[in-house]
């Protein structure tokens, strides 16, 4: 036998209940390598002891928590990349497109005004520059000129009202609609001049340069005399132009030579894009070396891609959360008193280390997660904490416990973040059914009264990444939010709420975020309990790519080191 | 024999229109709508409403069937609604891709497996018997999807022998594809060598026993003799039938194999077709499958009767 292991089962065997117990927490992913070390010395294990152990004990969870170094080395031009990305579903087009695989494939031909990347911070692209009147209500971007669409035709001002208009169209079949809602309509964006744009909001948006960036992913500028056959074309004015596209099976460019930004001219010749239907088979196809890129994956999916030598993973935080809702309106959850207790029965240790391996920021029951800059990080973190739970419902009278539903679908982590949850509760006597269906029968029509996400009285929803927080503060959890599934009705929060929009400056955004957090934490309509890393990998041997938490693969400034 | 043939191609026919009907029924009551499918549930209801219009899924249930099956028996299959192309552009090669697949496992595995049945029938109760038939029942036991994580993991992942995924690069050749093809031909081999071989090892030990044989042998022919014009021929018709019954399940039913192997098939298709509730998609590849197996099933039932001749008389009679 291993010697360590040996030594390992000599330790435990003269442990006590209590000093195995930590143990088996640690081994499990329940607790960090930090905390073990410390509560180890608490109950009475020796430094050097529970050092060894943590070692010992700990070898693959150390693996997958360390993060791997990034390539710098510059990549040699010429060659070809070969990105794998998950497969776009239904047809190709930019008005329509509301998933992961469709927007990597818009944003290899396509560009946006702006680029929004890992880091949540706005590049200019196809704006030069942009800036707000006054109070946020009007915005003016500057359209950068001698750009040309693959056709040759050029870029103007009057390309870009017509694509943020038929975005904003409520009579189109826009995915982008509910984006525009309440902020921009159609008809109110207007040439000025070939280079200018305006765009008068229906309400004072501090943010609003980040609708109109690649986070907004149907946003890729269009000619306005696009007819809604994308998928011929490929159309855009990015630095790769189509050459040959397979439909469920790849889509490969060439150097577009006409390509406007000559500090980001193509490196490699040719980037191919392959569409994998199940993450598994992308999983395998990095580890096979089918792929040099893949654009993103999951920690309960790719567990064998965190391990690998072969590839290096890139990660960083993002907004990307499951919301776990409780019916405000309804009972049990009528009082914020049982909402409060069950969220401080969810034990986020447990979930950040043990069912997402470390890859997650905690979250604190808002929509501020810690990868925005507005979110104001000093408001105090809500962790598991069972006796003031149990105080809290004898104090709503509700101290026997009672019995809930919980619904979602069976996607991603989720049906093991339920469970999670169902052991959490139960000592305060909370018993929790689970109903996990399909997504279509938990969408249903996705309108109130038809769908199981918006009428169940407690249900667990995945949403994606946002570069800034609006579209979460608003859909759902404004009192008229088309996503409320809280049923949170609160005119303090919606003032709020207006007011963040409506701020320019980064210091009053955060002063409001920080009343919004208060108020979230105190009313607790929903809980969030933690906000993935984008994870995504690179063979070794190549640099220069960049992935946004969005699911954007940039590929152009990507190549083999020497 | 014609009049044979007729009655079953108008009873298959009834059958595909029973089967349209039923999928069209069953279509209806997946739970939300085409546009709020393609846009997602997070989509603006008023964009899901103009996009149903754009599509005319917002038409009556009747109308939008009736479209359908009428351009269906004109052989237009419609448009797909999620992939906004002539169906026939989604299901084609994706039906080819089956096909491929299919017949290169059939190619492995039909001669192997009789092989194989006839050897173990002709070594009844040997080791080698022994071998053949627990070995078939246990590799047929194992699920696809099993062994195509093996036949990955030491294959292409170990000795990097082979791709991990079945979709050869667009224009490869003829030694290329059959690369590619390779590892999901063979878990299919797998799976299928089981039943194949054992009704083959039946078959071969029930001709051996009878009558007919024994008087060939008492007749003074030679084994070899024996065996292929007495036994064979005789043998085999059970099998024929299992190895028809098989070209429907290896054309449409490998949803799990071409998810593994990331392969572009007619199962893949009818998958995005519910998912998306796709009707026409929907629709018409369950049809084409529906087609696959009332063909296959029908072939088999003329090469029995050619190979019987008590049943080719009867029909003659």
């Amino acid at each position: 036998m291993d010697p360590i292991r040996q030594r390992v089962d000599a330790i435990r065997a003269r442990s006590t209940g209590l000093e195995n117990h930590l143990i088996d927490e640690y081994r499990a992913g329940s607790i960090s390598r930090r905390e073990f070390v410390a509560r180890a010395t608490v109950v009475g294990m020796s430094i050097p002891l529970a050092g060894f152990l943590a070692s010992a004990c700990g070898v693959d969870r150390e693996d997958i928590s360390k993060v791997d170094p990034k390539q710098t080395e510059p990549p040699q031009p010429g060659g070809t990349i070969r990105t794998g990305i998950g497969a776009p579903a239904g047809a190709l087009d930019p008005v329509t497109a509301n998933n992961e695989g469709a927007l990597a494939v818009l944003g290899q031909s396509g560009e946006y005004l702006t680029w929004s990347d890992s880091q949540l911070k706005l590049r200019p692209r196809l704006a030069e520059s942009w800036k707000p009147n006054s109070d946020g209500s009007v915005w003016t971007f500057k359209i950068r000129q001698g750009v040309k669409f693959h056709d040759g035709q050029s870029m103007s001002a009057e390309d870009v009202v017509a694509t943020i208009d038929r975005l904003a169209d409520p009579d189109g079949s826009s995915n982008a609609l509910s984006v525009f809602a309440g902020v921009l309509s159609k008809g109110k964006s207007k040439a000025v001049d070939p280079s200018t744009v305006e765009f008068t909001l229906d309400a004072p948006n501090g943010n609003f340069p980040y609708l109109l960036s690649s986070d907004n992913y149907n946003a890729i500028i269009l000619p306005k005399t696009y007819e809604g056959d994308w998928e011929k074309t490929f159309i855009g004015t990015g630095p790769w132009k189509l050459d040959d596209y397979e439909p469920e099976v790849s889509a490969n460019y060439v150097k577009n030579p006409d390509y406007w930004d000559k500090t980001r001219q193509p490196v490699p010749d040719r980037h191919e894009v392959k569409f994998y239907e199940q993450e598994p088979a992308l999983v395998l196809a990095m580890l096979g070396n089918e792929v040099d890129i893949v654009s993103h994956y999951s920690v309960s999916g790719g567990k064998a891609l965190l391990t690998s030598e072969d590839v290096r993973t890139t990660e960083y935080s993002s907004s990307v959360h499951r919301q776990l809702h409780m019916r405000t309106d309804q009972e049990p959850f009528k009082d914020k008193r049982v909402r409060q207790a069950v969220a401080l029965l969810v034990n986020r240790e447990n979930l950040v280390n043990g069912l997402l391996d470390t890859k997650s920021d905690f979250g604190n029951d808002s929509p501020f997660a810690p990868a925005y800059r507005s979110t104001d990080k000093s408001v105090k973190q809500r962790r598991r904490d069972v006796e003031q739970a149990r105080q809290l419902l004898a104090d709503a009278g509700k101290d026997d416990g009672f019995q809930v539903q919980i619904d979602g679908w069976n996607g991603f982590e989720m049906p093991d973040y339920a469970q999670l949850v169902q052991d959490d509760v139960r000592p305060a006597g909370i018993t929790i059914k689970l109903n996990i269906t399909d997504a279509a029968s938990y969408y249903g029509d996705a309108t109130f009264g038809n769908s199981r996400w918006l009428d169940s009285n407690m249900g667990i929803t995945e949403y994606g990444h946002r570069g800034v927080p609006n579209v979460l503060l608003g859909a759902p959890l404004k009192s008229d939010g088309t996503w409320n599934s809280a049923h949170f009705k609160n005119k303090r929060y919606d003032q709020l709420v207006a007011e963040y929009t409506a701020a320019l400056d980064l210091g009053v955004q955060r002063r409001t975020a920080r009343q919004i957090q208060e108020l979230l934490l105190d009313e607790t309509p929903i809980i969030f309990s933690y906000f993935y890393f984008w994870l995504a990998g690179a063979r070794p041997e190549v640099s220069g790519y960049e992935t946004t938490a969005m699911g954007h693969i940039d590929a152009s400034q990507a190549g083999r080191v020497a | 024999m014609a009049r044979f043939i007729a009655k079953r191609v108008l009873l298959g026919l009834i059958t595909l229109w029973l089967l349209s009907v039923l999928i069209f029924l069953l279509a209806q009551v997946l739970p939300g709508d085409v546009g709020r499918r393609i846009l997602g549930p997070f989509a603006d209801q008023k964009a899901v409403d103009a996009l149903n219009h754009e599509l005319g899924t917002d038409r009556s249930l009747l109308a939008q069937y009736g479209d359908w099956i009428g351009g269906f028996v004109t052989g237009d299959m419609g448009e797909s609604l999620a992939f906004r192309r002539p169906v026939d552009d989604v299901i084609g090669p994706a039906l080819v891709n089956s096909a491929k697949l299919a017949l290169l496992a059939f190619v492995i595995v039909v001669p192997l497996a009789i092989v194989g049945g006839v050897y173990a029938a002709l070594k009844e109760g040997r080791p080698a018997d022994r071998v053949i038939s627990v070995g078939g029942i246990s590799a047929t036991a194992i699920p696809e999807f099993v062994w195509a994580v093996v036949l990955i993991l030491v294959f292409a992942l170990t000795l990097d022998l082979l791709p991990v995924t079945a979709q050869a690069p667009p224009e490869s050749g003829f030694f290329t594809q059959l690369k590619y093809l390779l590892l999901p031909a063979l878990c299919l081999v797998f799976v299928l060598f089981g039943y194949i071989s054992r009704m083959a090892r039946a078959g071969t030990i029930e001709s051996l026993d009878s009558d007919y044989t024994r008087t060939a042998i008492i007749k003074g022919l030679p084994r070899r003799t024996v065996i292929r014009r007495h036994v064979l021929r005789n043998s085999l018709l059970p099998t024929i039938a299992v190895v028809a019954t098989q070209i429907g399940y290896l054309i449409g039913g490998l949803v799990v194999i071409e998810v593994i192997f990331n392969y572009n098939g007619i199962g893949q298709a009818l998958f995005d077709g519910l998912q998306q509730k796709d009707f026409p998609l929907l629709q018409s590849t369950v049809l084409i499958v529906g087609i696959v197996y009332l063909v296959a099933t029908l072939l088999a039932d003329i090469l029995y009767s050619l190979l019987n001749p008590r049943l080719r008389l009867g029909a003659a009679e």
